[in-house]
């Protein structure tokens, strides 16, 4: 009990500072000082958010979004998850995929849409071929060198029991990478939501994206920051989820947390 | 390093000070060894391009061979439109990086030196570091424009967040012996700061920079193809407007090769700084 | 102001020479946490005076708060209540004539530095040149033992070097009063004989250095110390200073075979170990 009261009162400054920002911008509009056509008060575009969630205008964009960037971020970690396993535990895997890999990843991988709306035009595979591809790596690169960190003593436990290849990998190797592979995932998830923002916004149709950029240039600023504020709720539950299920997954971690 | 599986923490967090900086850009970079199946798998493809295209087996405006881009690539580079994108787009993510790094260091340093600091601003950076990148292009629009100034902005904001959050936490987790060793020998504060605290923190402000460096790369191209009509991201676009794949394919290329470069040197600059950091 | 006359009458009367009082720790008492039941005592109340010039050992079982003494001593670390005075000074901070030399030395000293620079450390906010910095940084290196290693990285040196380095390092500071925290314990047996050569040899070839050392090991207390305070189990507190009168200069196997030195550490032990005397 009070540790949790602890930790809530040890919220208190930041959200108060928060706060105080938000007040303070409101006031600056309010007197002229910021150009409320550039940027509405805080409780104006409060105001649109609520509205729009009410009109019902929100699903199907949300919708789009978020299951955009699901199936494209699910795909990434089977990919590389898998990939790097094997890149991790067999030589010739190794050998044969890590020239390809270290040469695909320097690349910033966002120069890859319009490439890839050539091959697949605006829809929906493209999108999801660009954002999996762009987030496959960071989650690849960590595997495969959690794989490589692994105290060797493990193995040879593994083999003392007379385990199979196949089996060492699933029971020994796979949750002792598990740390190197949450700090891929963390990485890769904030890649995936910027790649599916960018997906939609260069289709110009779907999710988010495509909503913000338009309104912008439909010069709908009110509408433009309320969905802004949704992309960034959305934003920040996903980081949630990534923290939570990380516990989940790798629960001896905490202790090297604060 | 007091923690084992360092690779712990959060995204950025950490990503290995240390050793991993063989790690990031690493491993691959030391062709060393065996890696021949590897090369050749590469040829092999590159192979199957050229003759997929010249052969006709694929036939499309958007796959011309390998060597007609990479003769476009090759020209480009003594002089014209593709270099000068090119180097605006290095120059802007460059201006982002160093901007939003220097930023990062300077208020992770401030914040971790006093607690009550630490507790009135985090919860706002933990709030707008989920946001994706994009989407704070159209409101700076708004405020800056299209040129260098935004897109300059947004990569700094970028690049921000890794070095910021990898400063903070290696500034709270130095050895708390080094701060008693420069207290009892009588070192005041400030210099404390300067030879102690930042040295200290060293190690990870460049694994942040590390990471800040890929990020902002994206994020440069991400800019350029959203507005404005220069660089790299801007070309790019354009060329598949106008469905001319090898300058397409060129410009890839070319990014690729950067990519590499900055990676690479970054390290060189890394080890020559950090050679001390060993365990 | 009668210190002050007594660190005069000091100068007249050197090495051996039990001077005045130079510290004097008065009711100290040290807790963490808040009140009640959370509260952990980490020192019930010690009263202890230090000698100008001595050699003085805090010996008592491990956790019994010695190092938290040297620490509040030192001015790194407050005292919940009493005070300590150096001088006739109360300590608040750090006194600039008092070093704390820490008994992990891979912790202590900058891996970021040479081992010439770990040892200016010491002197960059102080008002000398640079070139008089190196001078002296090279010539304290000499004294123990390490001129030809200057220019090496911690890393690079074993431990018993390392605790060298930061013995350097803390004379170049120009201590009068030299507190060490179980300096010797993490080196291997004979390193420690080597250094605690040294230490003997630097405090008895200085005019005016006092030197607290706390240790767990009774043979090195008794070995090295005029006299040694005994620290008792929790809430600890100082149960007893004892004169050794082993003479001077001692001598790392023979002093060690003295009928004296046998007979306190028979009586220490005893005591450490809870066992009737």
């Amino acid at each position: 009990m009070i540790g949790l009261l602890d930790r809530s009162l040890r919220l208190v400054p930041g959200v108060a500072f928060i706060a105080a920002l938000l007040v303070a911008i409101e006031i600056l509009v309010d007197r002229g000082l910021i150009n409320r056509v550039l940027l509405p008060p805080p409780s104006v575009i409060g105001r649109t958010l609520y509205d729009l969630l009410l009109s019902g205008e929100v699903q199907g964009p949300l919708l789009a979004t978020l299951g955009l960037f699901a199936v494209g971020f699910a795909i990434a970690v089977a990919l590389g998850v898998v990939l790097g396993l094997l890149m991790g535990t067999v030589p010739w895997v190794d050998d044969l995929l890590d020239p390809l890999v270290e040469l695909v990843r320097p690349m910033p991988k966002a120069a890859l849409v319009p490439v890839l709306i050539l091959f697949l035009g605006l829809g929906v595979p493209m999108k999801i071929t660009s954002i999996a591809l762009a987030s496959v790596f960071p989650i690849l690169i960590n595997t495969v060198q959690g794989v490589r960190s692994i105290d060797p003593v493990l193995i040879a436990t593994g083999r003392t029991f007379g385990w199979s290849g196949a089996r060492i990998t699933l029971r020994i190797v796979l949750p002792a990478t598990l740390p190197f592979i949450a700090a891929g995932l963390r990485i890769s998830v904030g890649i995936a939501l910027l790649m599916t923002v960018l997906s939609e916004m260069l289709a110009g149709t779907g999710g988010l994206g495509a909503v913000i950029l338009e309104n912008q240039r439909s010069f709908r600023i009110r509408q433009m920051y309320a969905w802004l504020v949704l992309l960034a709720v959305i934003g920040l539950v996903i980081s949630w989820g990534m923290t939570v299920a990380e516990r989940r997954l790798a629960p001896w971690l905490e202790k090297h947390r604060r | 390093m007091p923690q084992g599986s360092v690779a712990s923490g959060a995204p950025l967090r950490r990503a290995r000070p240390s050793r991993e900086a063989t790690g990031s850009a690493g491993n691959g970079t030391l062709p060393g060894r065996r890696r021949v199946s590897g090369y050749l798998l590469v040829v092999l493809l590159l192979l199957a391009w050229e003759l997929s295209a010249r052969l006709g087996i694929v036939r499309s405006e958007n796959w011309p061979p390998v060597t007609q881009a990479l003769a476009v690539a090759a020209t480009s580079l003594a002089g014209g439109d593709l270099l000068l994108a090119l180097v605006g787009t290095l120059y802007r993510m460059l201006a982002g990086l160093v901007l939003g790094s220097a930023i990062g260091v300077l208020v992770g340093l401030a914040l971790a030196s006093s607690r009550w600091l630490r507790l009135t601003v985090e919860p706002l950076v933990e709030l707008l570091r989920p946001l994706p990148v994009p989407a704070l292009v159209p409101p700076l629009i708004l405020f800056l424009g299209l040129d260098d100034g935004m897109k300059i902005t947004v990569v700094a904001m970028t690049a921000f967040f890794p070095v910021f959050i990898n400063t903070l936490e290696g500034a709270t987790s130095v050895e708390p012996t080094y701060r008693l060793v420069a207290r009892t020998l009588g070192v005041p504060p400030l210099r404390r700061m300067r030879a102690v605290l930042l040295p200290a923190t060293l190690p990870f402000i460049f694994a942040g920079i590390r990471v800040a460096i890929g990020l902002a790369f994206i994020v440069t191209v991400v800019a350029e193809m959203i507005a404005g009509d220069a660089g790299i991201g801007y070309y790019l676009v354009s060329m598949q407007y106008a469905g001319r794949a090898a300058e397409m394919y060129a410009a890839l290329f070319l990014l690729a090769i950067c990519g590499f470069a900055l990676n690479a040197g970054f390290l060189r600059i890394e080890q020559r700084i950090l050679h001390w950091n060993r365990r | 102001m009668t210190t002050m006359a007594g660190s005069q009458a000091l100068h007249t009367d050197p090495p051996h020479r039990f001077g005045d009082v130079l510290v004097r720790v008065s009711g100290v008492r040290k807790h963490y946490g808040a009140g009640g039941d959370q509260r952990t005592v980490a020192i019930g109340e010690a009263d202890l005076e230090i000698r100008r010039g001595e050699f003085l050992a805090i010996v008592g079982p491990s956790g019994c708060g010695k190092s938290t003494l040297l620490q509040i001593i030192a001015g790194l670390s407050e005292a919940s209540a009493g005070e300590v005075t150096l001088d006739g000074r109360r300590v608040t901070a750090p006194p600039p004539d008092a070093v704390y030399l820490f008994q992990q030395y891979a912790k202590s000293l900058f891996p970021w530095r040479t081992v010439r620079r770990n040892v200016t450390f010491a002197l960059e906010h102080k008002p000398v040149t640079a070139a008089e910095r190196k001078r002296d940084a090279e010539s304290l290196l000499e004294r123990v033992g390490l001129g030809e290693f200057a220019d090496h990285y911690p890393w690079q040196l074993s431990g018993g070097m390392q605790q060298r380095v930061a013995i350097a390092r803390a004379l170049a500071a120009r201590p009068r009063l030299l507190l060490m925290d179980e300096p010797f314990s993490a080196v291997d047996a004979l390193t420690r004989v080597e250094l605690q050569a040294l230490i003997l040899d630097i405090w008895s070839s200085s005019e005016d250095l006092t030197v607290v050392l706390v240790t767990h090991d009774v043979d090195e207390a008794v070995y090295l110390a005029d006299r040694i305070a005994i620290l008792g189990r929790r809430p600890s507190r100082i149960d007893d200073v004892i004169e050794i009168g082993l003479p001077r200069p001692r001598h790392a196997i023979e002093t060690r075979e003295d009928s004296v030195y046998l007979k306190h550490r028979h009586a220490l032990l005893n005591r450490l170990l809870d066992r009737p005397l």
